[in-house]
């Protein structure tokens, strides 16, 4: 017999006590460990996202605004490209230090040529990669693989009276029209995708590149860091991140996460004061073992012992189990906040272990700091 | 010779808003070793408050507690319950076992917070209740027991550190007159071993065995046989 299992018999003997006390922390642990989870996989599925689709580095030749005029005379101004890109500069973005986080370099040339009699832009991009470049589009009909095949916008397709199956002509060659995109509110509504080569050879560029469009992998790297190397690895352009998009996503994450750590905290206070009642409970309701507990020579500091590791068994248990509820809870309830892939997150049920010991180790200190200061004399009255 | 246990002028009052009663009343009190006393009054004489004082678990309102030559006003908290470890056994009236603990385990309480091994604590306690007659019985819990054996179990507890003093309150109280006779048998046999046994008690019949009596009223000490 020791204060070990003198706590935990008087546990078994007070059993719905010890379960009221453990049902507060398994919910507050639970609930804790479930949400934390469910953010930690939900920024796990964001940022998935954002690698898998689209880019977040775009690349443009670096230009200045020039402003014309001639003594008072202001004639408008123009911009003026300090380098252009091309085919070759694709192997320098691929050659950077951090070249393993870039999933894919799109190149795209834009040109504006005749098609059918009208005067349009036409978007030339890798055809293979067009389903990857823009993942959100949405095509009536297939998006192109071959030469040959051009896929127009919303805008375009009404303008030409053209749809999938029909034909575009433009520089004395026929292009077949594998599909229409939906409108995306976008400039591709008024243009024409076709291959970039195709439109390369439109335009009689048949190296040149408008602009590029990089995915990087940047779950955990610095963005800025990827877009300095590029940077210095094409000082003629212009590299920036498209930082809104990933900022906001990230920004509604966080929000769901200050949400779960507020919902977390007030059932943990809950939990807390269950302990803090239940302990203290304890205390009145144990004053006369307490009493003979000292009258056989326990010292105050072996009174605290012993209520610590009750709360101790206690909160150890009810964590454990909460966490492991927490994390099935999550588990089952993250397909429904995006999460294709629900994975088990050991790192929150691990901490909120630690902190269901910590909460009901806490909410016993004034408890145990009563029964341990009830002096003999209080306690032995009660005998 | 300084008497084994000395109190000194002790009053103990009780009360407050200036409302106050005395449950003793400057006592002067010197036992020495190896007595038997049995301290006797009627109800509300202040029989258990002396004993509690004596135990250390009551601080009189004034005047000094002397065990051993210690003045028990003078330790601190923790160094209290050393003393009442280590040299002092209680046994009450109502027996005061853990319900949910066995024989053995009642016994073995006092020594949980040592770090004796298991093992030892367990042989010790076993040795204990084969001597107050309970040997078989060490894994019944306090309610498959009868008073009796019980307050044998509860003696066995006050006896686990081997204490030179036992203070026993109305020891036979709750007990029919055969069982209480076998448990005042059991405290004479201990005070044959050495033991100095103070007991409180209003049955006049436990008095043949004890080698003084001590007859409490009102607070005060009126009368001192033997």
């Amino acid at each position: 017999m020791n204060i070990r299992k003198l706590a935990w018999k008087n546990l078994f003997r007070r059993k719905s006590r010890a379960v009221f006390m453990g049902l507060g922390i398994f919910l507050g642990i639970g609930t804790f460990v479930a949400l934390a989870s469910l953010t930690a996989q939900m920024e796990q599925a964001v940022q998935d996202k954002l690698d898998r689709f689209g880019a977040n580095i775009l690349i443009t030749p670096r230009t200045e605004q020039l402003s014309l005029g001639f003594g008072d005379i202001s004639l408008g101004g123009t911009q003026v490209a300090h380098s252009r890109l091309t085919t070759a500069d694709e192997k320098a973005i691929r050659g950077i230090e951090m070249k393993e986080r870039l999933r894919s370099v799109v190149p795209f040339f834009l040109a504006a040529a005749d098609a059918s009699g009208k005067n349009l832009v036409w978007m030339g991009v890798p055809a293979m990669e067009i389903v990857a470049a823009r993942p959100w589009w949405k095509i009536s009909g297939s998006p192109i693989r071959e030469k040959g095949e051009v896929l127009l916008g919303s805008e375009v397709s009404a303008a030409l009276d053209k749809g999938p199956g029909g034909t575009v002509v433009s520089g004395g060659r026929t292009f077949l029209v594998t599909g229409v995109l939906h409108p995306t509110g976008e400039k591709e509504d008024g243009m024409i995708i076709a291959s970039i080569g195709e439109v390369r050879s439109l335009a009689g560029n048949f190296r040149g590149v408008t602009f590029f469009e990089v995915a990087a992998l940047c779950k955990d790297c610095p963005v800025e860091e990827i877009v300095a190397q590029i940077g210095d690895a094409l000082p003629g352009a212009r590299v920036s991140a498209i930082r809104q998009v990933v900022e906001s996503r990230k920004a509604a994450v966080d929000q769901f996460r200050r949400l779960g750590l507020g919902v977390s905290a007030i059932v943990l206070a809950i939990g807390g004061l269950m302990v803090f009642v239940t302990v203290m409970g304890s205390v009145q309701e144990r004053t006369k073992e307490i009493g003979v507990l000292r009258a056989v020579g326990f010292r105050r500091r072996a009174i605290l012992s012993l209520l610590f590791w009750e709360t101790g068994w206690v909160s150890l248990l009810s964590s454990v189990s909460g966490a492991f509820i927490g994390v099935a809870a999550a588990m089952l309830a993250a397909p429904l906040f995006g999460v294709e892939k629900a994975e088990a997150a050991f790192s929150p049920a691990l901490l909120g272990v630690a902190i269901g010991i910590v909460l009901g180790l806490l909410g016993t200190v004034p408890p145990a700091r009563r029964a341990a200061a009830l002096s003999p004399t209080e306690a032995i009255r009660s005998l | 010779m300084d008497a084994f246990i000395q109190m000194e002028n002790v009053s103990m009052l009780y009360g407050n808003n200036g409302v106050r009663a005395a449950a003793l009343r400057g006592i002067y009190l010197s036992i020495d070793a190896g007595e038997y006393v049995v301290i006797t009054g009627e109800s509300g004489a202040g029989k258990s408050t002396l004993l509690t004082i004596l135990g250390g678990l009551q601080v009189p309102s004034s005047g000094a507690v002397l065990i051993k030559g210690v003045d028990l006003s003078s330790l601190s908290a923790d160094r209290l319950a050393d003393f009442r470890r280590e040299t002092i056994g209680f046994i009450f009236q109502a027996y005061h076992l853990l319900p949910y603990l066995t024989a053995r385990e009642n016994i073995m309480v006092p020594m949980s917070p040592l770090r004796t091994s298991a093992r030892e604590k367990a042989e010790r306690a076993e040795s204990l209740l084969a001597s107050v007659g309970l040997s078989g019985k060490e894994e019944r819990l306090p309610s498959e027991l009868s008073g009796g054996e019980c307050q044998r179990v509860a003696i066995a507890r006050a006896l686990v550190h081997d204490p030179s003093v036992l203070l026993a309150d109305e020891p036979t109280g709750n007990l029919d007159s055969t069982t209480g006779e076998q448990i005042l048998d059991l405290f004479s046999r201990l005070h044959k071993a050495g033991k100095t046994v103070l007991m409180v008690t209003h049955n006049r019949a436990n008095l043949f065995r004890a080698t003084r009596e001590i007859r409490l009223r009102d607070g005060k000490v009126a009368e001192v046989d033997g």
